[in-house]
């Protein structure tokens, strides 16, 4: 049964019946791959463009990123504090939903884009201790409108900078590409 | 061949599948769709990622241990010890780490329910692992809820108004003393399970008889040489464990003194037994005469006039009632009399017999002849806690027996319960739930679905202790008089409001008299009164400038403490001179065996609906998730039983059935079973595992009037069926033929 | 410049065999057998609960047991002093070498025994070859009804069916102290954190510090104390607990 099956397979029909499967899954995981590089969905079309564009800094949205762990997502009413006062609040339909939010008391839910899986243990502060900058792994958000992700964040990717940054330190090296580091 | 699948094949399509499966799911978009919802506006105190740490105060029991808590963006994550409270110093008891599986309990009463007595406050589950909210909807609005408090108030006469509360937290109460004071309502009765066991009235009664003061003794087990200890179970549920466990530490290994000694005189080794030195398998009852008999030797070592406490006992006649050696005795009372910090102290089962308070004195007559009392080492009277004039104990069961009577006669109508659940906790005998018949409205305050609950007309659910604030009375276990306080670390969970709250409110609506007597606007104002009081004291732990200031610094600190030792030395003057009897206990029921319970080291009064706690092995047996009854090697050999087979305990009262762990430190004549699980309601980790001994227990109290739990014999009846017990030790191990069936 | 693939098994400096750097001293003479530490570790790394049915199989979680045995029979049955039994991070490990995944590895950096979560596979070889029996394995995904999982400790991951999992002396709170060390500009002090169960224990049974530090506490103790006993040491395995008996 499972031998004239795999005689099929050999005929020209049956190759070409493989095939179509090999491009169908290729195409399925091609379309796969292409998704996770698309940002999600936002309930606010957030351009941080514009917002580093009036030299707000990072860190004044995302403080935690410089105290622990986690850089965090400011809470509404620090949105709030500045679009109070600013007329366009009122009046644009791409800032109703925080308007909304603020009045209401509703929460807003973000999608983040750059986030790893739970069996990793990210620090912010330490690499900003290091001397990393954001944009080293966030890359350069001055030019993105809703957040996007520039890079696959994976392991090769956190350890070839890990290597990278250790350089002739093999005390550092060891630290750096230890696997309790980051798994725990 | 070719109807067969070769390896080859079979690996060429596994792995196409895998591949399959792995394109499929490992790339998609779904895994990244997390959603975060930051906070509106951000609390104080806190930072994303961040923990922020609360102190407060333990309510798993009424000891009053101080905790911080870590909490991370509102969520309650560890409980750890509040390393500056004078009573744990840091530390916490297994208890005290669960407590957040109180907190985040499935099985919570999540708002004010009216219901009909006896229905479930939620769905059956037998599966723990059931991931559905299946609690009763409530049904009520706070405001219909404050109405029913304010009409109950007032509908019914004063003296036809009861409160039962449990021994924490001790702000409720004295709210409610305040206000039964001012109204003429019943004053409040306060009453826990493991109060019961404990016999706090023995002991008290026994310091007033001996040294003339109703007070709460305090046992300085740390400083001493040698510790006899009579049934205490110090180590465990007693009193406040942790303080005397690190008693006991420094008993052993202070770097300062020797090695210290501990002797454990009980008919069935209990996880403090376990630590002794030396372990005394005594004749039950027969506790008073050891001792009696202890202090005469040692007397006789010591020279000079026998006192006159032991001079009527005679060693010989003890030895052999008793079922210790004569050498025995001699040896521990040459070592009692020759050391420089001997102490003895009672507790446990030998106080909960019918000459409980026998034995009581008789162990105190013993420190006295130590002459210990007020030295290090020896026996103290705790401080009284700040602003306490005098030392309250809860009731006592005979008193709560009064209690019941008075349900029964139906002179309340309206009974308010809070922090107990006196239908699982007193004895299944004097029949509370059938008391509770003739009260025609029943409002409990519980957190949590449990039977008192179940039996009520309305639940009108307060905070979990977490979520609570209060304060709490440190009873004993600290040299300094203590005021713990207890503050919200998390915003409440359900729809729950504090009963204080709801009582404050209640009187408002209730107005006249009940309106002045808490003139409050909410808790925190009334707590802050009370708290505000302590400021001009002098030598405490903190002071400030004004009320506010001073509440800020109670709630940062967890509480107030004056930096002076509070204990004082009980008066040794008449100690010696009293006229112990020492008869030999009086048991009740016809069985052949002795029957020891004692409350679960791990469970005590109030863990069942903890899943971790249940499966937190027994320091003993190792037994998780279940009731047991120790039966001696030798005893149940002779009777054909082996490990987990299931017997019927008869006693006077009631029967139970549970299964059999062969225990080899307790006396062939005795018994014992495990208090803390047998729930027939309290949430899905706590309902149908195991029984519960109070079931078995009959109406006799000691002398004091605590219930001589200990003070009855069983029989024991083979069933022919098995029901293997989770043991740690387990012997069934992973390829073992494990739970399940029973055969 | 360095990369990756430059990276040679023969340039990390092997230490296994070499001493430890994190240790515990446990003092069975004053353990009670209360069962803190077994629940406040419980709490800290976010052990699943199992139920009934699979204790009794033996498959509970606890990284961390206490042992008790009996000598002697009634009357002169005695209990012997409460061994708490956890992890031993064995400077030379016998779950190591067996792990086909590499799941289970010696920490260079830290010098403990890691179990890498995303790595493992399940094989449980590590289990079969550890002489303490301290390992557990997740038979099932054991589920916390709502809203239990309000509960679980974000430092630690929480694992899933399938997967082993051990003490890991509470590397969570070595990396927060020396994180916090660090932003501070200092080194890492004796006592300035310890391990839950350390933590929790009323009677201070348990003490948790750097062995290779003479004037840590942990190292103190062990010298004063002297005759401290280490488990099945003659196997080679060079356990990082120090155990005292009693007396």
């Amino acid at each position: 049964m499972i031998k004239r099956f795999f005689d099929w397979l050999k005929q020209p029909l049956g190759l070409i019946a493989v095939g179509i499967v090999f491009l169908a899954l290729f195409s399925i995981a091609a379309y796969g791959l292409y998704t996770t590089q698309q940002s999600p969905e936002q309930p606010i079309q957030f351009p941080h463009k514009t917002h580093v564009a009036f030299g707000i800094q990072c860190l004044y949205c995302h403080p935690g990123a410089s105290k622990g762990p986690s850089a965090g997502l400011p809470s509404q009413a620090k949105c709030w504090a500045c679009h109070n006062q600013i007329q366009k609040t009122q009046t644009s339909a791409l800032l109703a939903p925080l308007k909304d939010a603020v009045l209401s008391g509703q929460s807003i839910e973000w999608v983040p884009v750059a986030i790893v899986p739970d069996f990793v243990q990210f620090n912010h502060r330490a690499h900003i201790a290091a001397g990393k900058n954001c944009e080293d792994c966030h890359g350069d958000v001055s030019q993105m409108n809703i957040a996007e992700n520039p890079q696959v964040m994976n392991m090769g990717w956190c350890l070839n900078c890990h290597v990278e940054s250790a350089g002739e330190d093999q005390e550092k090296l060891v630290k750096l590409t230890d696997c309790g580091t980051c798994h725990y | 061949m070719s109807e067969k699948f070769s390896r080859r094949d079979f690996l060429k399509l596994a792995g196409m599948g895998a591949a399959t499966t792995a394109v499929l799911t490992g790339c998609g978009p779904a895994s990244r769709y997390v959603k975060r919802e930051p906070y509106q506006q951000m609390p104080e105190y806190n930072y994303n990622g961040q923990s922020t740490y609360y102190a407060t105060t333990c309510r798993e029991c009424a000891a009053g241990c101080g905790l911080v808590i870590r909490t991370i963006q509102g969520r309650a994550i560890k409980t750890e010890g509040n390393a500056n409270h004078p009573l744990n110093l840091g530390k916490t008891c297994a208890r005290g780490q669960a407590t957040l599986h109180g907190l985040y309990n499935p099985n919570r009463v999540r708002g004010p329910i009216k219901h009909a007595r006896g229905d479930r406050l939620y769905a059956k589950a037998n599966d723990p692992f059931n991931d559905n909210f299946d609690d009763a909807e409530p049904n009520m609005s706070w405001d219909e809820a404050l109405q029913t408090v304010a009409d109950a108030l007032t509908k019914y006469k004063p003296e036809e108004i009861g409160f039962l509360m449990g021994m924490a937290p001790d702000h409720l109460f004295d709210l409610v003393t305040d206000l039964a004071n001012a109204t003429g309502i019943n004053a409040p009765v306060r009453f826990g399970a493991l109060g019961m066991f404990e016999s706090r009235a023995t002991l008290s009664k026994a310091a007033e008889t001996l040294f003339g003061e109703a007070r709460m003794p305090f046992f300085d087990v740390g400083g001493a040489q040698v510790v006899l200890s009579f049934g205490a179970n110090f180590l465990e549920t007693w009193l406040s464990p942790v303080s005397y466990t690190r008693g006991f530490a420094s008993l052993r290994q202070a770097e300062t003194k020797m090695r210290g000694k501990l002797v454990q005189f009980e008919a069935r080794m209990s996880a403090t037994g376990g630590k002794a030195d030396e372990w005394v398998p005594l004749r039950p009852g027969t506790e008073a005469l050891v001792a009696l008999a202890i202090g005469r030797l040692a007397s006789e070592i010591r020279g000079g006039a026998m006192p006159r406490v032991f001079s009527s006992v005679d060693p010989i006649d003890v030895a052999s009632k008793s079922g210790v050696k004569l050498e025995a005795l001699e040896h521990i009372a040459a070592m009692f009399a020759n050391s420089t910090g001997a102490l003895a102290i009672p507790g446990g089962a030998a106080l909960g017999q019918s000459n409980g308070l026998a034995v009581a004195e008789a162990v105190l007559a013993l420190n006295a002849l130590a002459d210990n009392f007020g030295k290090p080492g020896g026996v103290y009277f705790s401080p009284l806690a700040p602003s306490q004039t005098e030392y309250q104990r809860p009731a006592s069961a005979k008193e709560m027996q009064d209690f019941v009577q008075k349900m029964k006669d139906g002179k309340f109508k309206a009974l308010f319960i809070h922090g107990v659940n006196p239908v699982f906790e007193l004895p299944a005998s004097m029949d509370f739930k059938g008391a509770l018949a003739n009260v025609e409205q029943v409002i409990s305050f519980a957190t949590f679905p449990d039977e008192t609950a179940a039996e009520a007309d309305f639940i009108f659910p307060d905070h979990h202790g977490l979520e609570s604030w209060g304060y709490q009375r440190v009873v004993t276990g600290s040299d300094l008089p203590v005021l713990s306080g207890a503050q919200p670390v998390v915003a409440p969970y359900y729809d729950t409001r504090a009963a204080a709250d709801v009582l404050i409110s209640a009187a408002q609506l209730a107005g006249g008299s009940f309106a002045q007597a808490l003139p409050f606007k909410d808790e925190v104002e009334f707590l802050r009164g009370k708290v505000s009081a302590l400021m001009g004291e002098a030598n405490g732990s903190f002071s400030a400038m004004d009320a506010v200031a001073f509440m800020a610094s109670f709630q940062q600190f967890g509480g107030w403490w004056k930096m002076s030792d509070g204990r004082t030395a009980p008066s040794a003057a008449d100690a010696l001179n009293q006229n112990v009897k020492g008869d030999a206990a009086e048991f009740a029921g016809e069985g052949e065996f002795f029957f020891i319970p004692f409350v679960s080291p791990t469970l005590a009064e109030a863990g069942a609906n903890k899943p971790w706690l249940q499966e937190l092995p027994d320091p003993t047996t190792t037994v998780m998730w279940n009731t047991w009854l120790e039966m001696n090697p030798e005893t149940a050999h002779e009777l054909h039983i082996e490990y987990d087979d299931v017997v019927r305990v008869v006693s006077e009262a009631g029967a139970v059935e549970l299964p059999v762990y062969v225990y080899p430190a307790i006396r062939p004549d005795t018994v014992a079973m495990p208090f803390g699980q047998g729930h027939t309601a309290y949430g899905r980790y706590a309902e149908g595992r195991g029984v519960n001994p109070a079931d078995l227990f009959g109406g006799h109290f000691n002398e004091a009037g605590d219930l001589a739990f200990a003070g009855m014999k069983v029989k024991i009846e083979k069933t022919g069926k098995k029901r293997p017990l989770s043991r740690l030790e387990s012997m069934m191990g992973v390829y073992g033929v494990g739970l399940g069936e029973e055969h | 410049m360095a990369t990756l693939n430059d990276l040679k098994i023969s340039e990390v400096k092997l230490s296994e065999g070499e001493g430890g750097k994190w240790g515990m001293v446990i003092d069975q003479d004053i353990c009670t057998g209360c069962q803190a530490c077994v629940a406040a570790c419980a709490m800290e790394n976010n052990i699943s609960f199992v139920g009934e049915e699979d204790s009794g199989y033996g498959r509970s979680m606890h990284w961390i047991r206490i042992e008790r045995f009996w000598e002697g029979e009634y009357p002169e049955v005695k209990m012997t002093p409460n061994q708490p039994m956890l992890c031993q991070q064995c400077g030379s490990a016998p779950c190591e070498p067996v792990c086909p995944a590499f799941a289970t590895v010696h920490s260079q950096a830290e010098k403990l025994n890691l179990q890498v979560y995303n790595r493992c596979v399940g094989t449980r070889y590590c289990a079969n070859n550890c002489p303490y029996q301290v390992r557990s394995f997740n038979w099932r995904d054991y589920k916390r009804p709502e809203p239990l999982a309000n509960q679980l400790n974000p430092d630690v991951t929480v694992r899933r069916r399938g997967v082993m999992e051990k003490c890991t002396f509470c590397i969570q709170r070595i990396h927060k102290a020396q994180d916090q060390a660090k932003a501070e500009g200092r080194e890492v002090m004796d006592g300035e954190f310890t391990t839950a169960c350390a933590q929790a224990c009323p009677a201070n049974a348990i003490t948790f510090g750097r062995t290779d530090d003479p004037r840590s506490l942990v190292s103190q103790l062990a010298k004063r104390r002297g005759h401290g006993a280490k488990h099945l040491e003659e196997l080679g395995t060079l356990p990082n607990v120090t155990y005292f008996k009693g007396g």
